[in-house]
């Protein structure tokens, strides 16, 4: 292994909250066994309205979107009442799923000047502004006084801050479906740079509305209405008979540390964050490159000091898209990395969109943890038949060296290489 | 506003409505006409927020301003009343 110049970085603790599960246990338990939830989703705000004829009466049936919704959310007695009264959706999933990673990695016991707290995502409560919007349409004056600061993104980093009194920096991070890991290295480079001693990277609950959820339908990226009566086989990354993401709601929260400052009598760390890349294609379209995914994979394992035979596991971003998931298997195997075992994550819980980079991390994680790799939903045919997949059954397997891929619209890809400590 | 004018009494009345949602720790709190709601711990912008509700209770729109001076919740309500 080549030597570094700088510290090891690990991750000390974890916080997940999905439509299959609320914490680490309820989440894992439900990975392996392919638990899902999709169906037609019914939060409000998320149904295009009925249209209507000159007298008043629909049409024709609301449109549904397909999705995973999460069922409740068990908020932790230490927030205040008064404080999640003006949190929206997003911010009371992260608050709750923060709550999960702070004990985890014992945050208590840090300086809170020495906690940097980073949220992955932009735009992600759309549902609540739409409905903010649409009750005091024609009645503005009445708007509440709270939505001057809540309609921010930013307004998570002072809910969160407020709540576990955290005085390092905090801050947003964007990058569209890559947002999830992106904030993830953002935490590393503070982390490795001593900027603070622990920085909690959150990958933000993307809260659509029917506006995205439109507009990623008509941009053919959203799974269209093929699978409306069938909404168990809509989520089929790598899929021969897959056309679209679909969306799935879910939060992730990570805690890393240099691995020289966690109390290892207090703390197992879960695993070192062994090499990690990011780039852009230059383009800001939603397609797909090979050139950009072939080298963020490159360059993280360089960094890592690891070659794709090393990498026994690979995570990929695996929306299920026409395009990008032939595109990302074709920058596996020009990699080399046709032999390490491959699931898709989102097949069970959905595309989380901003929180999917940081969650799907948590899964490779608690994968390790298990010795076993969940199942993938829907894999009948895959488009791949020659990879190494996990297919309809969890198979057992210690993960040595995985591989985490995240792509974004707007040419964004990262690679993240996780070593078992 | 409707055409019977709401009395002061029924203004003080949605008021603590409004802050018993606003501040949830309040719930059991017996509200006196000379409480503050800043010494009962409503922020600045919880009190803005309990304004506006009121208002919109009230169909009534009036700027914020006007309810600045008001020390109690019971010179908030007078405020209003004169207003309505």
């Amino acid at each position: 292994m080549p030597s570094r110049s700088w510290p090891d970085i690990v991750v000390s603790g974890i916080g997940v909250t999905s439509a299959i599960g609320q914490g680490k246990v309820a989440f894992t338990a439900a990975l392996l066994e392919g638990r899902h939830r999709f169906d037609v989703m019914r939060r409000p705000g998320r149904q295009r309205p009925l249209p209507v004829n000159g007298e008043g009466t629909p049409e024709e049936p609301a449109a549904a979107f397909l999705g995973a919704e999460i069922a409740s959310v068990s908020m932790p007695g230490s927030v205040s009442r008064s404080l999640l009264r003006t949190a929206s959706f997003s911010a009371q999933v992260a608050l709750a799923t923060l709550y999960e990673a702070w004990h985890d990695a014992k945050l208590d016991a840090i300086d809170p000047e020495r906690i940097g707290l980073i949220v992955g995502g932009s735009n992600f409560q759309q549902r609540e502004l739409v409905q903010v919007h649409d009750a005091y349409r024609h009645r503005e004056a009445f708007l509440r006084p709270t939505y001057g600061m809540s309609f921010m993104d930013s307004d998570l980093c002072g809910l969160c801050t407020q709540a576990f009194g955290i005085r390092g920096f905090a801050y947003t991070v964007g990058g569209a479906s890559a947002s999830g890991q992106v904030v993830v290295l953002q935490a590393i480079q503070a982390v490795q740079s001593g900027q603070v001693d622990a920085c909690i990277a959150i990958g933000a609950l993307m809260d659509i509305s029917y506006w995205e959820c439109q507009g990623f339908r008509s941009l053919g990226a959203m799974g269209s209405d093929r699978y409306a009566k069938d909404p168990a086989s809509a989520c089929r990354p790598f899929d021969r008979d897959r056309d679209g993401f679909i969306f799935g709601e879910s939060c992730g929260v990570v805690v890393i540390q240099r691995a020289d400052s966690v109390s290892m009598t207090e703390i197992r760390p879960y695993a070192l964050l062994a090499g990690w890349a990011m780039g852009m294609d230059g383009n800001r379209n939603p397609d797909p490159s090979l050139e950009g995914e072939v080298g963020a994979i490159t360059a993280a394992l360089q960094r890592a000091g690891l070659s794709a035979k090393d990498i026994d596991y690979v995570n990929p971003h695996g929306t299920g898209s026409t395009m990008g998931d032939i595109t990302e298997l074709e920058a596996i195997r020009r990699c080399g990395l046709d032999h390490a075992h491959l699931n898709a994550t989102k097949s069970v819980i959905g595309h989380g969109l901003s929180a999917a980079g940081a969650v799907e991390l948590i899964a490779i994680l608690l994968q390790m943890q298990e010795g076993w790799l969940h199942p993938s939903r829907n894999l009948e045919q895959p488009i791949e038949p020659g990879l190494n997949w996990v297919r309809d059954q969890a198979v057992p397997h210690r993960i040595e060296n995985a591989l985490n891929l995240s792509m974004g619209f707007g040419g964004v890809n990262t690679a993240v290489c996780l070593r078992k400590c | 506003m409707s055409e019977t004018k709401v009395s002061k009494e029924e203004i003080l009345e949605i008021i603590v409505r409004h802050t018993r949602e606003v501040v949830p720790e309040l719930e059991a709190h017996e509200f006196r006409p000379d409480d503050s709601l800043k010494a009962l711990g409503a922020n600045s912008v919880d009190r803005a927020d309990i304004i506006m509700m009121t208002l919109e209770s009230l169909v009534l729109n009036i700027p914020l301003v006007a309810m600045a001076k008001a020390e109690n919740i019971s010179e908030l309500a007078e405020i209003i009343h004169a207003k309505s």
